[in-house]
């Protein structure tokens, strides 16, 4: 047990004022090196972790200290790690998934928020961070008459500071574009990289979905309406420059898919392909175990493996060890190496969410894009 | 009778330490008024509070950067060549680039071997040959994308272009000496050679800070250990302005070179003899009269034996 819980108990249960006091001193989840300590305070019948990580149980479960109402469990979290978690709290037969009451640190997502644990070494980058001597891009609307989707898409553009008519740009389209904005700082990384010259200043189309788990999923009409609608809007627009190795796509999740079919569907069109945790369900015999909702990317990453081609000339891929993607990531490079595709492939002490993804940026876009840092001397 | 060289200054980053006011003593310029070139700073150019600041001179920026857009701009002949060049220059840096990074891992491994000394230093000469001889084809071949491009597009025949050159000469005829300032080397070169500042300021004492020094000197080599996705080869961009003669300029070498890797410079060293490779870190100050070195201060000389060892007036 972490010691402090020790010395707290080690008279016995200790006062209500006690337990009050040494919760409002210390910070929560307790991190003594590779173990995490995680503490609830309140009534319940049982309490539970639940930290989304492939390769521990679903469920941890939480042990009552003494007469208290104070209850612990530990686990064993490798040297840099982040993970998100909530605790489910049972009560008289009710389960009831909650934030952390102790620890203020969230992550949020489209589906609400999860607690953070930020293990023995981790630090978030300061680049994901605003500041303030940076210049900073705008974001500018624009709307897409897309035939093939038979509606008008709404997609923001990304626009660097010092943007210039008469210079041109590299584009890169990322998928879950205001998920990305939102919830993995990405127009602060922008600004900052460029700002660095760790990546040339660049535009980015940040695109969304009414129908994510559709039209990411290997979805034929997604695949034209990027290449065959998105891309002469926005080159109508910016200036652009006109070679693959200057045009990429971004994605995450089903986003990963929806950016390797797209590519797939249009050899030599997107020179550069950055996917961070994609959804690569496939199987080799048998069916697959992920539920429907994974049928038409299964049917999708098949097709792929059975003629590969080369979607793109070099290809950043990132998964976390904690997500049970890992397999099909890991999967995937050495098909892409096999296609002379100049792959770079990253894993992470992490799960699958947006932080993730968040930290894996600055390695993906400065590789994909390198920057006229090697050519500033100031 | 032989002229008097003309000194040249070359100075590192001017942040934290600005020297500029000691490099305009150590040049004997006294009074102004000094032109200065900022094209390397590219929509930044002619930001020059700070340089004012620190000079105590009156200062007149030759507008190479904004010149260049409005030439090329009210030219469409002039910028399709122009881009067609860079093109051609990008390409061959790229190709250049594929060839580098295995010879450099091998010359590096090479000299990590372990084993019987005369065999080895027999593979390190080898190894050490093969990248300078890759450095001066890719350096031919920059020079003959620079000749073609100039033979198809003479810069003597485009009238602005000449107008242009002629107000820069202009303004220099009135100036006591030229400042470099940092900033992107590439843009730097490409507007420098443009507008033919080579020739143009030859004469006159000529003091340049980071991408500025690595410009006059007659090779310019790119660097950085320390970029996020690690440790790059240094690559030779082209032939600079010459006007500093014998040595390989690196700037802020503190921060960009692995200075402990002594491999690495060891080898480093030995690709770009017989010039001499400097680091000019912020208040670093090189001067020159042609090649000889007469005052030198906080500069580093990569020596052969992976040394960065201090250097010294002769």
């Amino acid at each position: 047990m972490n010691q402090a819980l020790q010395d707290l108990f080690s008279s016995g249960t200790p006062a209500a004022g006690d337990v009050d006091a040494f919760l409002s001193s210390t910070q929560f989840p307790l991190v003594d090196g590779s173990d995490v300590t995680f503490v609830f305070r309140g009534a319940a019948d049982e309490v539970f972790l639940r930290c989304f990580i492939s390769g521990l149980d679903a469920a941890q479960p939480f042990q009552a200290l003494g007469e208290s109402d104070l209850w612990v469990t530990t686990i064993e979290l490798p040297r840099g790690s982040r993970i998100e978690y909530k605790f489910e709290v049972v009560r008289n037969g009710h389960r009831e998934l909650i934030t952390d009451p102790l620890n203020g640190v969230l992550a949020k997502d489209p589906f609400g928020a999860n607690s953070v644990c930020q293990g023995y070494g981790y630090e978030r980058p300061v680049w994901t961070l605003e500041q303030e001597h940076v210049r900073r891009g705008s974001l500018e609307e624009m709307s897409v008459q897309s035939t093939a989707f038979g509606d008008t898409r709404s997609v923001r553009i990304y626009v660097p500071a010092r943007f210039r008519r008469n210079r041109r740009y590299p584009l890169l389209v990322a998928h879950d574009g205001s998920d990305y904005l939102h919830y993995s700082s990405l127009k602060t990384v922008l600004d900052n990289l460029i700002h660095a010259l760790e990546i040339p200043a660049m535009i980015v189309a940040l695109t969304d979905s009414p129908d994510r788990l559709t039209e990411y999923a290997g979805d034929e009409r997604h695949a034209v309406f990027l290449a065959d609608e998105l891309l002469p809007a926005v080159a109508e627009r910016y200036p652009l420059v006109d070679e693959p190795r200057s045009r990429g796509l971004l994605g995450a999740s089903f986003g990963g898919v929806a950016s390797l079919h797209a590519a797939w569907r249009s050899p030599g069109l997107f020179g550069r392909l950055l996917l961070q945790s994609g959804s690569y369900a496939f199987s080799d015999i048998g069916r697959h175990q992920r539920g429907a909702i994974f049928d038409p990317v299964v049917s999708f990453m098949n097709d792929f493996y059975a003629q590969p081609g080369r979607p793109s000339d070099r290809i950043y891929v990132s998964c976390g060890i904690y997500e049970s993607l890992i397999y099909e990531n890991r999967s995937l490079v050495p098909r892409l190496q096999a296609q002379g595709i100049d792959v770079r492939f990253e894993e992470a002490r992490d799960a699958h969410n947006w932080e993730n993804w968040r930290d894996r940026l600055r390695n993906g876009l400065s590789w994909l894009f390198p920057g006229p840092l090697w050519m500033v001397y100031d | 009778m032989t002229p008097m060289p003309m000194p040249r200054v070359l100075l590192g980053p001017q942040r934290p330490t600005v020297n500029l006011a000691e490099a305009i003593r150590a040049a004997d310029i006294a009074e102004g008024p000094v032109a200065l070139i900022s094209a390397g700073w590219q929509e930044a150019e002619g930001d020059i509070a700070d340089v004012q600041d620190a000079v105590g001179l009156s200062l007149e920026d030759l507008g190479l950067y904004r010149r260049a857009e409005s030439l090329l701009s009210a030219d469409p002949t002039l910028a399709a060549s122009y881009r067609a060049r860079q093109d051609r220059l990008i390409e061959q840096q790229r190709l250049y680039r594929l060839r580098l990074k295995p010879l450099a891992q091998a010359a590096r491994a090479v000299w990590r071997w372990q084993g019987d000394t005369d065999m080895i230093a027999a593979e390190k000469r080898h190894a050490i040959a093969q990248l300078r001889a890759l450095d001066r084809h890719h350096l031919n071949r920059t020079e003959s994308i620079h000749r073609e491009s100039d033979l198809q597009y003479p810069a003597e025949s485009n009238d602005r272009l000449q107008q242009h050159i002629a107000e820069i000469r202009d303004v220099l005829s009135r100036c006591r000496a030229v400042i470099l300032t940092g900033g992107n080397v590439a843009v730097l070169l490409n507007r420098a050679r443009l507008f033919d500042i080579g020739r143009l300021i030859a004469h006159l004492p000529v003091i340049g800070w980071s991408a500025g020094a690595m410009v006059l000197a007659e090779r310019i080599v790119l660097f950085h250990d320390r970029t996020p996705q690690g440790r790059r080869e240094a690559e030779v961009l082209g032939t600079g302005l010459g006007l500093a003669r014998g040595c390989i300029v690196l700037p802020d070498a503190a921060h960009r070179l692995r200075g402990g890797d002594r491999p690495r410079i060891a080898t480093f060293s030995r690709r770009f003899a017989p010039d001499n490779c400097y680091t000019l870190d912020s208040g670093s100050m090189l001067r020159l009269d042609a090649s000889e070195i007469v005052a030198a201060q906080s500069v580093r000389r990569l020596h052969n034996d992976g040394r960065l060892v201090p250097v010294l007036p002769r």
